[in-house]
Formats: C-alpha cells, structure tokens, sequence
C-alpha cells in the first residue's frame, strides 16, 4: 500500500457512491432547475472525492489536476445552466422543468 | 524484320512529303490572319448588330474579302518546299507539353482555303442583297463569318484535336444557319437533323484520334502519316472511323438524309454550305488522311463504294424532285458522292479538282436558283415556273454556264474534273465505279437538264406574282456574273498532262505509276459524252419537245402524283433511319419512361421518404420533451455501460 490515508479506500468509495446518488435522485425526481443543478454539483464532487482519494492513496497527483479541471467545468456548467434558467423564467413565468417541453417531437 | 523494311522502303516516296508537311520554323502571322478576319467579322456583327444596321453586310463581306486576299497572297509561301517542309506554318500552342497544335497552310489547304473565302466572299456579297428584307439582317452576317471562320478552323490545323474542333464548329454553325429561319417549324427540324447527323461522325472521328493516340502516341498529321503502318491492325478501323465522319459531313449514304432538308435555309446558305464547301469537308478529310487510304485497300474500297453508291443514287433521287433546291440538294449529293469515290478509289488529285471545280458552278447553280426564287417570291416549285427564258434572261444564262458546267460539256470546268474522277475509278481498278459513274453523268444530264427545261421554258404556270417578279439587283447579279468565269474556264486548269493543277498540288499527293487500263481517257470522254447526250435528249422529249409543250400544267401534275412512292420517300431511307434509331430509341424511352423509371428510379425514391417518414415516427416518441426522462435515460444507459465493463472485468 503505498499512500496513507486516515481511514480505508472502502469508506471513501462508500461516500462518493452514496454523495453521487443523492445527486442522480434529485436530478430524476425533483422538478425546479435550481435544486437540479445542485444536485449535479453533487454528482461532480462525488466524483472529485474519488480522484482525491485516490491520488492520495497512489500518491499520484494526477488525481489533483483532474479535481481542478471538474471544479472549471462544474463551474462552467452552473453558468450555463443558471443562465438557461434565467431565460426560460423570463419566456414561461415559470421555472418547473416538466413544463418546458417546446422540443418534444 | 524483313517485312518490315520492305513496307518502309514502299512508303518512303510518301514519309518524304509527309515529314515536310510540319513546317518547324512555325512563325506566319498571314496565316494567322486568313484564320482570325471571319472571326473578327462574326464577332463585330453578332457584338454591334443594331448599331451596324445594314452596314453588317458590307463588314462580314469585307472580313471574308479580306480573308481571302491574305490566302491569296500567301500562296507562293503555301507552295514552297522548304527543309521544314511543304507549305507555311504557324504554331499556336500546345495540348499539353510535346503535343503542339498550329495552322499549316500547303496546297491542299491552300485550295480550300481559297475556296472557303473566295466563293464565300462572292456569297456574302449576293446575301447583302437577298437578305435585304430581313429583320435579323446582322445576326444572319454573324453566323455566315463564323462559318466560314469555322472552316477555316478545319482546313488549316495541323492535328487531328484541332481539326476535331474545326468540324464541330462547322456542325455548330450549319445548325445556326440552316435553323435561321426558327419560326418555321420544319427549320428547326432540319436544323436538328443536319446537326444530330453531323455529331454522329464528329464522335467517329473522335474514335479515329483515340485509336490513332493509342497506337501512334500523336495526333498531329506529320507523325500520324509518316507510317500509317505503325496504326497496324486498326488501320482499317482508323480509316472507317474518319470515314463515318466525313460521310455524316458529306451526306454519304445512308447518312445523307439531313441534305435535302437542310433546303429550309436561306439560299445563300446552301450555296455556301450545302454546295460550295461544308459538305465537301469529308473530301477534304480523305484527301488529306491520303497516306493512310494508300496504305489500306479496304478503305479505298469502302469509300468508293459509297461514294459511287451516293453519286448514283442521288442522281435518281434528282430526277423525281419538283423543289428547284432540292434538285440542287440531290445534285450536290451526287457530286459530293464523285468526289469521294475519287479521293477514296486514290484518285486524289481528280476528286479534289472535282471539288474545286463543283464549288464553282454549284454555288452558281445555287445562287441563280435563289435569283430565280427572289424574284417569284419565294415560290421553289419548277411546276409553277416555267418561260422564265425571256422574263430572266441573266438568271437564264447564269443557270445555263451552271448546268452545262455540271452536266460536263465539252470545255467547261466539270467536264475535265469529272472525266477525271470517273476515268481515275477505271484506272484504279474499280471498272464498276466506273460504270456506275458513267450512267450517273447521264442521270445528271437528265435531270439538271429537266430543271432548266422546267424553268425557262415554255410559259409561266405560276401565280406567285402577277407577272410582275422584281429583277435583282447589282449586288445579287454581280457575284453571279463573277462566279461565271471560274465556272466555265476553270477546268482548263486541270488540262493536259503538266497541267497548272498537278503543278499546284506541287507533289501533295505523291502516286504511284498504274497500269494502263484498258479504255482510254480519250474514250471514257466520249463515252461520257455519249450517255450526257442521251439523257439530254430525253430531258428535251419530255418537257420541251412541241408535245410536252401541250396542256403542261396538266401533264406535270399528272406526272407527279403518278410518281412512284419509292423515289417520292427517297428509297425509304429516312423511313429506314426512323424505324432502326429514332423508333427504336422512342421504344427504349417509353419502357424506361412507362416501367423503370416509376417502378425503379421513383420506387427507390418512395421507399427512403417511406422508412424516413417511418423512423422519423419511431423516434420522436423518445423525445416527450420530459428533462426528467432525459435523465432517467441517460442513468439507465450510464448504468448499462459500468454493468458491461464491471461484468466483462468480472469475466476476465
């Protein structure tokens, strides 16, 4: 075993797996963009928690640069996605996305 | 090996000449402007129409003069034999490297060439005057200066690419003029034909160059006529391609049929085209493809068979004609069908003086026939002529020189050229040519003959004008007077054993010695004579004896609906041609019209909007416009993928 860490990789993977599907439960259940968007965030860091740990564990900062590159994008997404909701708020008066369906075929 | 040597040894009389025939120094602005002057005609006319009005006439007139005196005066150049070669030559560019194209003026091309301007300028002069009432006065200019400048094209390349071009153009241009009148119908029908016909033996030739580039690895004349041998076993097939083109241009059977119709045009321009020069470009193309015709006996044989297959024929066709221009169209065809069994049997230096002198008086014939027509309005049925002698005594005489010319009387021009043509058959050793060439002389007799009795004689059984025709003018009367001379006196030229045509041509074709046949050239003229007289004689019994004279109205009607159909429908030969390619075609079309194209073509098109349409259904189902199904899809697809990898992992 080559890292140290404070407590066993099992516990880290449990964390992440349950942080990510919080996150996968509230964007399939919950209907305001906001709180989806959150729960994106959370899938995003449940994801970084593991590359941290990783890199830790194998002492291998690899896993460091790739936290920082989820981190921009994350940042980059919630933009995107606050600005989507902005807009769609000032279209509809509303912000439930089960309303918003101009694009069903 | 040995073979070999012994064919190189035969043809070094001819590899001689031909290796001269590209001249090297390739710098000879004169020829460049005998070239260029009808184009610059063409393009000033069709440009600045309007603004020229009838000043058209005189410039296209004038470009063509021009033209013609540059020839003239390059003829001491086009006569010379230099270490480069025989003749003057200017080089104008290259196909691609090692592959140069230029003009190359020698006598052959020389004579044409003279020809071309020369009668042309006379024809453009006499247009001034016949197309005076016509409303496209300037566009008819244009294209009778590209025409000529088209021909020019053909007569002065070099290589057979350039020649190509030459002919195409020549198509192209025939097609304007013969469809210059487009809002008749049957103009335009004709006008088609004659080009349709015409592109036939254009893409024959093309042929002709892909296997001459083939085997020979060059397309220009020197290097193709240095050694036709070198052509080997497609020599034949060489000489029956360029053959089908110069019979699609030359109206040989059975690709003549576009002649007669191509009458629809202006007079002027079956002077020019249909008489004086287009058609004989297939003359031309034998006489100068001679090397490769010397060297294979199965051409030779071909083209005189046609040829005096065509002179026979449309000399019976002639007979049965009451259009006085389609007389002229199957007299023109017949002629034409002389030439090529002279340049075909090898008689080369007979069938080209043929053609020099037909253009003479044909172009005659042709512009008497159009002072004829002028004058009555338009009116081109010989029944609703006649006694026209007195009325039209110049258009009278002009036709006379013409006829006589044609016909062979003694001391006109056809009389020694066509002697020369049929006695040139005998002496090659096709003695059935030479038959058929004598009975078509009396053929010729008859009906030229018929024609003129038809016309001048007896009293006027029109009524086109109330007697009152309008006399043509100067401009169209002294072209006509002008064409007299030549076409009485030039055949002079061709007299006698060291006559001024052999030293002309100045070894252009270089013969071999024949055998003396066994009539002589003294005896074939009287011959001849003999059966001209015949057919005379009973042109005159039937319509201008006293009791032709007799009710003539009546008797001429009768005669022409007890015609019999087969010389009425010209041996059926359109028929013919209808059935096997224009039937057979329509036929094709119908069943990939009817049947493949709705059942296969469309069905293929039905059946992708079809399984689109079917699709496009299938899928937008998937989009409910639901972000949350969205999600729901993607976590099932991702779950998918990790199950895959992790059970695939688990395998491993």
């Amino acid at each position: 075993m080559p890292g140290t860490l404070p407590v066993a990789i099992e516990n880290y993977i449990a964390l992440s797996a349950v942080i990510f599907f919080v996150g996968v439960a509230g964007v399939m259940l919950r209907r305001n963009p906001l709180i989806m968007l959150m729960s994106i965030e959370l899938m995003w860091n449940a994801a970084n928690l593991l590359f941290l740990a990783f890199s830790k564990m194998w002492l291998n900062n690899a896993g460091h640069v790739f936290a920082f590159l989820v981190i921009t994008v994350a940042a980059a997404e919630a933009a995107i996605g606050l600005a989507i909701v902005v807009t769609v708020f000032r279209s509809a008066k509303h912000v439930d996305v089960d309303e918003v369906n101009l694009l069903k075929g | 090996m040995g073979r070999a040597r012994t064919t190189r040894t035969r043809l070094v009389c001819g590899n001689a000449v031909m290796h001269h025939l590209m001249g090297i120094d390739g710098h000879y602005p004169l020829l460049l402007a005998i070239w260029l002057l009808p184009l610059l005609g063409a393009v000033a006319c069709w440009t600045f129409g309007p603004q020229l009005g009838r000043l058209a006439g005189p410039l296209g007139s004038a470009c063509t003069g021009a033209a013609f005196v540059a020839a003239l005066s390059s003829w001491g150049d086009a006569m010379q034999k230099t270490s480069a070669g025989l003749g003057a030559h200017q080089h104008l560019g290259s196909w691609f490297p090692g592959f140069d194209f230029g003009l190359l003026l020698d006598p052959l091309a020389l004579i044409w060439a003279l020809i071309i301007t020369g009668v042309g300028f006379l024809i453009h002069v006499y247009s001034i005057g016949y197309m005076a009432g016509d409303r496209a006065f300037a566009r008819f200019f244009a294209y009778m200066n590209f025409f000529v400048f088209a021909m020019l094209t053909l007569v002065l390349a070099d290589d057979f690419v350039l020649l190509l071009i030459g002919w195409g153009l020549v198509g192209l241009a025939s097609y304007f003029l013969i469809g210059f009148w487009f809002e008749r119908p049957t103009a335009v029908a004709a006008a088609r034909k004659a080009f349709v016909i015409n592109v036939l033996g254009d893409v024959a030739i093309l042929f002709a160059i892909f296997i001459m580039f083939a085997r020979v690895g060059s397309v220009g004349f020197a290097d193709v006529f240095a050694n036709p041998h070198a052509l080997g076993g497609w020599l034949f097939a060489t000489c029956a391609c360029l053959f089908i083109g110069a019979a699609a241009k030359s109206a040989q059977v059975p690709l003549h049929t576009w002649l007669p119709d191509a009458m629809e045009g202006p007079t002027p321009v079956s002077a020019l085209i249909h008489a004086a020069t287009m058609v004989t470009a297939g003359v031309y193309l034998i006489a100068r493809c001679w090397p490769l015709w010397s060297a294979s006996p199965d051409a030779q044989v071909l083209a005189g068979t046609v040829g005096a297959l065509t002179a026979f024929l449309g000399a019976i066709l002639g007979m049965a004609q009451w259009d006085i221009k389609r007389i002229l169209a199957y007299s023109t065809m017949s002629q034409i069908g002389y030439m090529i069994m002279g340049v075909g049997v090898g008689a080369y230096e007979a069938g080209v003086a043929h053609f020099f002198t037909h253009a003479f008086f044909k172009a005659q014939l042709f512009l008497g026939s159009g002072l004829i027509i002028h004058a009555l309005a338009g009116e081109q049925d010989v029944r609703k002529m006649g006694g026209l002698r007195t009325r039209m005594p110049f258009a009278f005489w002009a036709m006379l020189v013409g006829v006589l010319a044609i016909i062979g009387f003694p001391g006109l021009s056809g009389f020694f050229s066509k002697d020369a043509v049929i006695y040139g058959a005998l002496e090659h050793g096709h003695p059935w040519m030479y038959a058929v060439g004598i009975a078509t002389a009396g053929i010729t007799a008859y009906y030229m003959f018929r024609m003129l009795f038809l016309t001048f004689w007896g009293h006027y059984r029109g009524d086109a004008v109330g007697g009152q025709e309008h006399q043509p003018g100067p401009v169209m009367t002294v072209p006509v007077a002008l064409l007299i001379v030549p076409t009485a006196l030039a055949g002079w030229l061709l007299f006698g054993p060291a006559s001024w045509w052999k030293r002309f041509l100045n070894g252009q074709f270089s013969g071999e010695t024949l055998p003396a046949p066994v009539v002589s050239e003294l005896s074939t003229t009287f011959i001849v004579l003999a059966v001209v007289a015949v057919g005379v004689a009973i042109a005159y019994l039937r319509y201008a004896g006293d009791a032709a004279m007799k009710d003539s109205k009546e008797r001429l009607e009768r005669e022409g609906a007890r015609m019999p159909s087969v010389l009425v429908q010209a041996f059926y030969v359109d028929t013919a041609l209808n059935i096997l390619f224009v039937k057979t075609s329509q036929a094709f079309g119908t069943v990939f019209g009817r049947w493949f194209d709705p059942q296969f073509i469309d069905g293929a098109v039905r059946e992708t909007v079809i399984s689109s349409r079917w699709l496009g259904h299938l899928f937008r189902s998937f989009q409910t416009g639901l972000v949350r199904a969205y999600a729901l899809i993607m976590v099932l697809g991702a779950a998918c993928f990790i199950a895959y990898y992790a059970f695939s992992a688990g395998v491993r």
